[in-house]
Order: C-alpha cells, then sequence, then structure tokens
C-alpha cells in the first residue's frame, strides 16, 4: 500500500466488491463521482460467486412478486445489451409434470403477461425437441426469456469500467471500522490483509453494499438491519445436459431451477437460515445434496447418471421490513436505507436485498440516493452503455484457436489485451477451459488476480472437468514470476486444492471419487505438495 | 479360449504376476482396459515411505514389521526374497533400478519436494538423504515452453537444502515447431519428437552449451525414453556434467516406458495380452471362477485355472463408488467395509487420511476373493484393488502391487 492512499478522500466509498458494490462503483464513476470501492476478499466472493448464473426472465416471480417480476424482465432486457459477453441467450422453458397442477399454468402466463414477459405455451411435444433433455413425462411447458450469465465476467466488468473512469479499487482489505465524526460517517478505517497494516480512507458518501455482511458493517455504526442469512446451496454438473434453462411451472420452491452455464449445468438452490457467523464457511450437507438431486432429476432425468463436480452454497442477504420486527414479511425486493433519515446519521447509505439480477437498479438507486446527498445532478447512464468486453465495435478476430475462442467468449472485446499469437503466450495451461499463458498474465497484470483461487474467478482455470488435476500446477508456475515467491506459490497452489476439495467432498461418489485419488495421487503421492506447503492463515484464502 | 491363468489388469501388478508366471510355464493372459496409474509415476517404486505416525521409514524392511493388521503385506511370506525378485524381474524386462529394500533412499519430486523410495529407475536423479544435497551447484534445464517441469518450484525447494541453482531453459527447432500447436507441449510428445526424428545429439549440444562443464550436476526433465531406455541414456552420456532426470506432471514417459517394457517382456515370454478391453462378467461354478467374458469378445469366454483380480483402485476403475455403495465392477466381489456410509468415504481435511483409500475388495489370507462370503477358490486379487491400507500416506503402492502379485503367483503355483 502506497502511504498517499491513506487518509485519501474520495466523493464515495464503496463497501463490498460483489456485484451490487462492483455495479454502484461503476455507477458513482460514470456520473463523475470520485470513488473507492474496497472488498475484504476477492471480488465476487460471496452470494456473486455463489449463485445460479441465471439471467432471471421475472417468470419464476409473476405469480408471487409482481414487483419483482417486473424489475427483472426490465433489467434481464438491459444487460442482454449492455453485457453481452456475459450473457447467453439460452431462452427457458416452465414445465408441468404429472405430479403439478397443469391449471397453474394459465395463471403463470397471465401473471407474465401482466409483468411484461413474453410467455408462451408450447407442446410438450415441441419442447422435448426444443430441449431433449426435459423430462419427458412433462404435460406442459412455457417458454420464457430466460438466460444464462457469467457473474464473475459482469463483476469484474463493472470493476474495469469504474476503473476506467477514475475509481480505486482495493481489494483484501477489510472494513474494520467506520470513522464516525459527531453524526455522520466520514469514512472507514481497512485491514489489508496482505501486509496487516490499518489504514484510513475519507469519503462524503459511504454505501454499504455488502449483501450479507452488511448487517455487520452497519453494526459498527450501532445500526440494526434485520437480516435474515438464507443459504442456498447447488450442484454442479460436469457437462451440460441442457441447453435451456428448466424450472418448474409452480409456486418458487427448492431445487427447481437447472440452468445451463458454460460447459456445465447448475441446480439449485436450497433456502435455509442460517446463524450469520457461519456465512464466511458455507458447506453443504450431505440431505442438500440429496434433496437438489432428486429434484434436479425431476427436471432432467439425465442428472442421474451425470457426474456432479462439484456443490457449493451461498447467502442470500434476506430483509425484513422495518416495521415487523418478527422478520415475517422478508421481500426479495430491493432495500435501500438512507441512514440519515432512517437512524440520524448522515453521510451512510445501505444498499442490499435484491437479487444479482437487479444489481443495476439498485446500483442506480444508491447512486441517485449518494448524488443527491453530494448535491451532484446527473443522471444514470448505466442502462444504456455497454460494460467493457461489450462495446458494439467489437474486433472480429478470424481464429482457429480453441484457446483463443475461449478467452474471446470470457473477455469479449477485452481479449484485445490479450497477448496471442507467439508460441509463449498462446502455450496452454488449462485445457479443459482453454485458458492459455497470455490470459493468465492478462489477469494477473489487468484483473486483481492475487491467487490461484482469483485467477479461477475470472478465467475459468480448474473450473472444468479436471478441477484443476494438472492447470492449478500449471497456473501456479506461470504466476510466480519470481523464484523467491515459490513458497507462497505453492502454499497458494495447496490453498486452491483445498478450495477445489470443498466442493467435491460433500459429492465424492462416482467419477468424483476417483477423480479425487487421481488428484491426491499426483499432488500428494507424485508432487509432494503435503510435505512442503507450509500452514497458513486460511481464513483470507477465502474457501 | 483357455488359459492357465488370466490377469485382470495390466498396470504393475497384473504385469508382475503374468511375467512372473509366464516365466514358470504358464500359458497366461492380461485383460487390460488401457492406461495404468505407472502414467502418473515418479519414476521411482515405493516399498514402505512413511510409518502409521507419518514418519518417513529408514529401513522398509525393518519397518514393514510394524504395518497394521489390515495391510496387504500381512500377506505376504518373504518380503525381503520378493523385494528382490521384484528388482530382478523389472531388470529382466530392460527397467533397471539403484536400491533396495533395507534402506530407503530419496527421489525428488517435480515441485521440489523430497521423497523416501524403494527402487529409482536409472537415470533418475535422487540423494541417500533426506538433509544433506550431495551437489553444490546445479543446472536446472527445461525445454522452453515446457508448462509440465516448474523449474521455480523446483530450484526453490534445492536452494532451501542450500544448493547453488541455476535455471536453464534450451530449445531445438523441432521443439520449436513442435510450440506452434499450443496443446502439444506435453512430455510423450517431446518424447516422440526427439526420438523418433533422431535428435539426442541436438539436444545434447543445446544442453552443454547452456550448462557448459560447470556443475556438479545437470537436471532435466524426465522426458525422454518413451520406447526404451536408450535414447535417455545416451542423452546422459552426452551431457559433460553429470546428469540425471527429475519426474514431471503426468504422464510420466518414464512410466510409460515402464508398462510398455513389461507387456513387452510378458508377449516375448508367450504371454497373451488383450488391451483396450474389460471384463464385464465372470462365470462361476460353486466356488470356483470358470471364465469371464469381456465388453469386446463378446461371444467368447475366457477361461482359465487361475485368475488373478489387479484392476486397481477407484481412479483405475478397479472399484466403483456408487451412490450408497462401494463395488467390484468386473466379477462383483466383495468389498470390504462395503457397510460404509457415502458420508463417511471422504473427510474435510484434503491432506488427512481419506477412510476412501483403504476401502478395497475382501480377501482371506491366501489373496483370495470372496462372493456373497464365500471364499472363490482360484480368484486372487493383488495391487490397489486390495483394502486395508493407504497407499498415498504410507507410500507403499508399487510395493503392494508386486509383492502381492508375487504372493499370488507362489499360491498358486503351491
Amino acid at each position: 500500500m502506497k502511504t498517499e492512499d491513506n487518509n485519501h478522500h474520495y466523493d464515495v466509498i464503496v463497501i463490498g466488491g460483489g456485484i451490487t458494490g462492483a455495479g454502484t462503483a461503476r455507477d458513482c464513476a460514470l456520473r463523475g463521482l470520485n470513488v473507492l470501492l474496497v472488498e475484504r476478499h476477492d471480488i465476487s466472493t460471496g452470494a456473486t460467486g455463489r449463485n445460479h448464473g441465471l439471467l432471471h426472465s421475472g417468470a419464476r416471480y409473476a405469480v408471487t412478486d409482481h414487483e419483482s417480476a417486473t424489475e427483472c424482465i426490465s433489467e434481464n432486457m438491459i444487460l442482454r445489451k449492455i453485457a453481452r459477453h456475459c450473457v447467453e441467450e439460452t431462452d427457458g422453458l416452465f414445465i408441468t409434470l404429472p405430479e403439478d397442477d397443469l391449471s397453474f399454468q394459465s395463471l403463470f402466463v397471465q401473471k407474465c403477461n401482466e409483468a411484461g414477459i413474453r410467455a408462451e405455451i408450447i407442446d410438450p411435444e415441441l419442447a422435448k425437441v426444443m430441449e431433449p433433455a426435459v423430462n419427458p413425462e412433462l404435460t406442459g411447458a412455457v417458454r420464457v426469456p430466460d438466460a444464462s450469465i457469467d457473474p464473475f465476467r459482469l463483476t469484474m466488468a463493472n470493476v474495469l469500467d469504474a476503473q476506467l473512469h477514475g475509481a480505486k479499487t482495493l481489494v483484501y482489505h477489510e472494513v474494520i471500522d467506520l470513522i464516525i465524526e459527531q453524526d455522520r460517517v466520514v469514512g472507514v478505517k481497512l485491514l489489508n490483509h496482505h501486509n496487516g497494516e490499518v489504514l484510513n480512507a475519507y469519503a462524503s458518501v459511504t454505501i454499504n453494499a455488502a449483501g450479507i455482511w452488511g448487517m455487520l458493517v452497519a453494526q459498527k455504526a450501532n445500526i440494526k438491519i434485520n437480516m435474515f442469512p438464507a443459504k442456498g446451496s447447488l450442484l454442479i454438473f460436469g457437462h451440460r445436459v441442457n441447453n435451456m434453462v428448466i424450472n418448474r411451472c409452480r409456486k418458487p420452491a427448492n431445487a427447481d431451477i437447472l440452468v445451463p452455464d458454460d460447459a456445465v449445468c447448475v441446480i439449485g438452490t436450497t433456502s435455509d437460515r442460517v446463524p450469520i457467523d457461519t456465512c464466511d464457511d458455507m458447506r453443504v450437507t450431505p440431505e442438500e445434496v440429496e434433496l437438489l438431486l432428486n429434484e434436479g432429476m425431476k427436471l432432467a432425468p439425465s442428472l442421474g447418471t451425470t457426474r456432479i463436480l462439484r456443490a457449493y452454497a451461498g447467502v442470500r442477504p434476506l430483509v425484513a421490513s422495518d416495521d415487523d420486527p418478527t422478520g415475517r414479511s422478508i421481500s426479495r425486493g430491493i432495500v435501500l436505507l438512507d441512514h440519515e433519515k432512517r437512524d440520524g446519521l448522515k453521510g451512510f447509505i445501505t444498499i442490499t436485498g435484491g437479487k444479482m439480477m437487479t444489481y443495476r437498479l439498485m446500483a442506480e438507486n444508491a447512486t441517485n440516493l449518494a448524488c443527491q446527498k453530494l448535491g451532484v445532478n446527473k443522471a444514470c447512464t448505466t442502462a444504456t452503455t455497454p460494460l467493457p468486453g461489450s462495446e458494439p465495435k467489437a474486433k472480429k478476430h478470424s481464429t482457429f484457436s480453441f484457446a483463443h475462442k475461449a478467452s474471446q467468449g470470457r473477455h469479449g472485446t477485452l481479449d484485445d489485451s490479450i497477448e496471442h499469437g507467439d508460441a509463449t503466450s498462446d502455450a496452454l495451461v488449462c485445457e479443459c477451459e482453454g485458458v492459455s499463458v497470455g490470459e493468465v498474465r492478462y489477469a494477473v497484470e489487468q484483473l486483481h488476480v492475487h491467487n490461484l483461487v482469483n485467477l479461477r474467478r475470472r478465467t475459468r482455470v480448474g473450473m472444468g472437468t479436471c478441477q484443476g488435476e494438472l492447470c492449478a500446477c500449471r497456473a501456479a508456475g506461470v504466476m510466480c514470476d519470481n523464484e523467491n515467491r515459490a513458497q507462497s506459490a505453492i502454499n497458494d497452489l495447496q490453498g486452491f486444492m483445498n478450495e477445489r476439495w470443498k466442493g467435491m467432498q460433500p459429492v465424492a461418489w462416482g467419477d468424483n471419487l476417483a477423480e479425487a485419488q487421481l488428484t491426491a495421487t499426483i499432488y500428494q503421492g507424485l508432487l509432494g505438495i503435503d510435505t512442503l506447503a507450509n500452514e497458513r492463515r486460511m481464513e483470507y484464502y477465502e474457501i | 479360449m483357455k488359459f492357465d491363468d488370466i490377469i485382470i489388469g495390466g498396470g504393475l501388478s497384473g504385469l508382475t504376476a503374468a511375467i512372473s508366471l509366464a516365466q514358470a510355464g504358464h500359458d497366461v493372459a492380461v485383460i487390460s482396459a488401457g492406461q495404468s496409474t505407472l502414467h502418473f509415476s515418479g519414476g521411482s517404486l515405493d516399498l514402505l515411505g512413511c510409518d502409521s505416525n507419518g514418519n518417513a521409514v529408514e529401513s522398509p524392511l525393518e519397518a514393514i514389521a510394524t504395518v497394521s493388521d489390515s495391510h496387504p503385506y500381512k500377506k505376504v511370506n518373504e518380503i525381503e526374497a520378493k523385494a528382490l525378485n521384484a528388482k530382478q524381474l523389472l531388470s529382466e524386462a530392460g527397467i533397471t533400478t539403484t536400491g533396495n529394500a533395507s534402506a530407503n533412499h530419496w527421489r525428488i519430486t517435480p515441485i521440489g519436494a523430497i521423497k523416501p523410495t524403494w527402487l529409482s529407475v536409472d537415470g533418475m536423479a535422487t540423494v541417500p538423504s533426506s538433509q544433506a544435497m550431495p551437489w553444490k551447484r546445479v543446472a536446472l534445464v527445461n525445454i522452453i515452453n515446457y508448462l509440465d517441469f516448474p523449474t521455480k518450484f523446483l530450484a526453490a525447494g534445492l536452494r532451501a537444502k542450500g544448493v547453488e541453482v541455476e535455471v536453464k531453459p534450451i530449445t531445438v527447432p523441432a521443439l520449436e515447431q513442435l510450440r506452434k500447436s499450443p496443446s502439444e507441449m506435453r512430455s510423450t510428445n517431446i518424447a516422440k519428437t526427439i526420438e523418433r526424428n533422431g535428435l539426442v545429439e541436438e539436444v545434447a549440444t543445446a544442453i552443454n552449451n547452456a550448462t557448459g562443464n560447470n556443475y556438479d550436476m545437470v537436471l532435466l526433465p524426465a522426458v525422454l525414453g518413451i520406447d526404451s531406455s536408450a535414447t535417455s541414456d545416451k542423452l546422459l552420456k552426452l551431457i559433460s556434467c553429470p546428469a540425471g532426470y527429475v519426474a514431471t506432471l503426468p504422464p510420466s514417459v518414464t512410466g510409460v516406458r515402464m508398462q510398455t517394457l513389461l507387456r513387452k517382456r510378458f508377449t516375448a515370454l508367450g504371454g497373451t495380452f488383450f488391451t483396450g478391453d474389460q471384463v464385464v462378467e465372470g462365470i462361476f461354478d460353486g466356488n470356483t471362477l470358470k471364465g469371464v467374458r469381456t465388453a469386446k469378445l463378446d461371444d467368447t469366454t475366457l477361461e482359465a485355472s487361475h485368475f488373478i483380480l489387479a484392476t486397481g483402485s477407484f481412479m483405475s476403475r478397479g472399484l466403483v463408488a456408487d451412490y450408497n455403495h462401494v463395488y467390484e465392477p468386473a466379477l462383483g466381489v466383495d468389498v470390504e467395509d462395503h457397510s460404509l456410509n457415502r458420508k463417511s468415504w471422504a473427510v474435510v481435511d484434503i491432506n488427512s487420511n481419506q477412510p476412501y483409500m483403504e476401502i478395497g475388495v475382501k480377501t482371506d489370507d491366501q489373496l483370495r476373493c470372496m462372493k456373497n462370503g464365500e471364499i472363490i477358490t482360484n480368484l486372487y486379487a493383488t495391487g490397489a484393488i486390495l483394502s486395508g491400507h493407504n497407499s498415498i500416506k504410507s507410500l507403499d503402492a508399487a510395493g503392494v502391487d508386486m509383492l502381492t502379485a508375487l504372493q499370488a503367483v507362489n499360491n498358486i503355483l503351491k
């Protein structure tokens, strides 16, 4: 940390490097504000990196929550334009199974239409042709504009655009205190987890966008936000069995959405209240695995014979309305708290609740309020300004290289910043996902990559079917630019294998168990990493 | 088709048994699915590297006396003689090794760790002790763009032990050509390019230009000698300084060669090798296995007087873990710890003793398999498919493979 960063004054400090914080930092920067974005781990570590990767059409909420449904479809259409390199336009099906009430379908379609969501009843036979993986027992199907979206890419693109417009980003910097003078939050005290240093940053407005952890941030100012951590567990399958999102046409329930994401597919989710102090280390239980698998097989029976790559869980920041201390009326809507009005504390805003789908709108609302406090009169432009990577004039490279195509898919027009075409840059690090040395170097130099888990979030290294069997070691070698750092690179490699194992262990049977044994044979047996890696502070290696 | 013995599995254990039986004059067939764990080899074979407390073993022979009652070594007689037989068998196949069962030596891993081992294939760089390195100045040679030999880690590991290390990247025009296709820079492709184009001298010149006479030791990635050790031996002789190989990330060229040579030895002894095939069914008559059917030879039953099941553990598909139980897929023989619940197979800490590692088929004291609790009198299990030990923690995989195979052969010949 350079000393000039200490005591620096900003217009706005945004706390939280998830999609909401990143989107808010971008919006503020686009409106000309001087912004600092702080994140205690890596970008998209929390719920952002642990969701479904679903670009909701809003149909899921049409019957139960009209407001969420209209927000979703509106943001859906916006994200297809501004974040097209993060979106895959798959469309989705809402299927009725024999055990479901087919009469729900007409209500569903009516409510979708009321919310402005295109919902088209199709013949079950046609649905089977459109999506061969769907349960052939289906009795009804409705087609809606669902899609899949890569949350890691989306968040990174927001961070990059914020930076392009002057924002500063500090990752691995945790807010350990809010600096309060009289009745005003004037800044934050930050702990740099890489070197243990503490520094202060000051701002006219501080925006708390820390997801479920925002509850703890507010507590530092003795402000209570009535939040309910809701754990959602998901399973990733080893290949993409479906090409359209498959949902159940009934009121939202557990494990009733199957999303094709990149080369894999994801079934989810569960929903269970958990204590706030467990949110930093969510583990999927055997019971959750069983539920997800059994329900998933009802959507696409072939899931029963498909390898499960890993299990993971995130925590939704659900908020109970202020006038309901019992927490019964929990909304999934956007919650914007002006703590000046609510608690008499000036210069402090919390933006929470909501969904990844509506992050842009959340950011817009939070930034509007910040601008109002700062006396800045500038309109929001995020709904029409493409994110970096999704600019309209994408250069068309003709390439035969699998890795080059893969990186164009991942980075959109930003791929121009990646070295291609010489043997060193093109050397393949990860065969499953087509990640080259050039892409690894780009990520390290420009995308805030400090360790292999960061690298995975930016490039998909180790996300493929082998879960990092060889690529992790190769990537560690490429990232280790200096032999003096070899020991920390080895520790990082061990940390990465731990993180991969965390997701594999709850589903360690079948091919997954075989793969785990092979990985252990290579990393412990052949390489002897267990004898080299040192004990380290794993809490800041966010596994 | 009828044979004296049929070995199911063509890895280290199966081929050891097959060669040994063929040497005894038997008509032997091996049914192999293809790859074996030798492809993940470090160029060395372990007999027993760690005791139950995780401490390095100095003398495997002495330490074997202390293994737990469940360990497969408890079913092997005359360990010392069998360890010698194993070394001899490898040597006769063209795999000459350094080391013996009385005292472990140490191998260098691709990321610079030092691990105790029993036999190292000649040409592999080894050290007599984990403490002091026998070299002061080492050159670490790597091929430009070959990512599976992490020189920075290896250099750091050696430096931590007081060695002065310099990394020397080299290349030759044919490898430059190979680099143009990004996925081709893997060990076996490099070996084939150098060997099949006769480029060993050229590579040696490139290495000598980089290292001169200035080093006590030149360490090279083990990417030569895929068909035989002729080329890998020749390169070492052409290098001006003393030189040796260090294992790379998989695939292991040394391991591929070991499997090839063992297979050649077996067929030279008159054995029959069915490759790319697998057993799908056993034909039992009471407590006897009469024959097996395979995926490819669908209307033929392969019959034999004795059978050995050497199909390996989970990673080799010798064992399969279902959602709720572990089973042996080829013949359906009984699996030890069958009652273990799925939830207890794997534990959260990646480095702790994973219970699944000890799951394997149940055998009697003569290594005979069981089916529904009854001993099958002519069916033996050897190698990684056996239950009762963790080969990654105790560093005993190759020893269990070879010694249980030799014991099963003894039991058959008795």
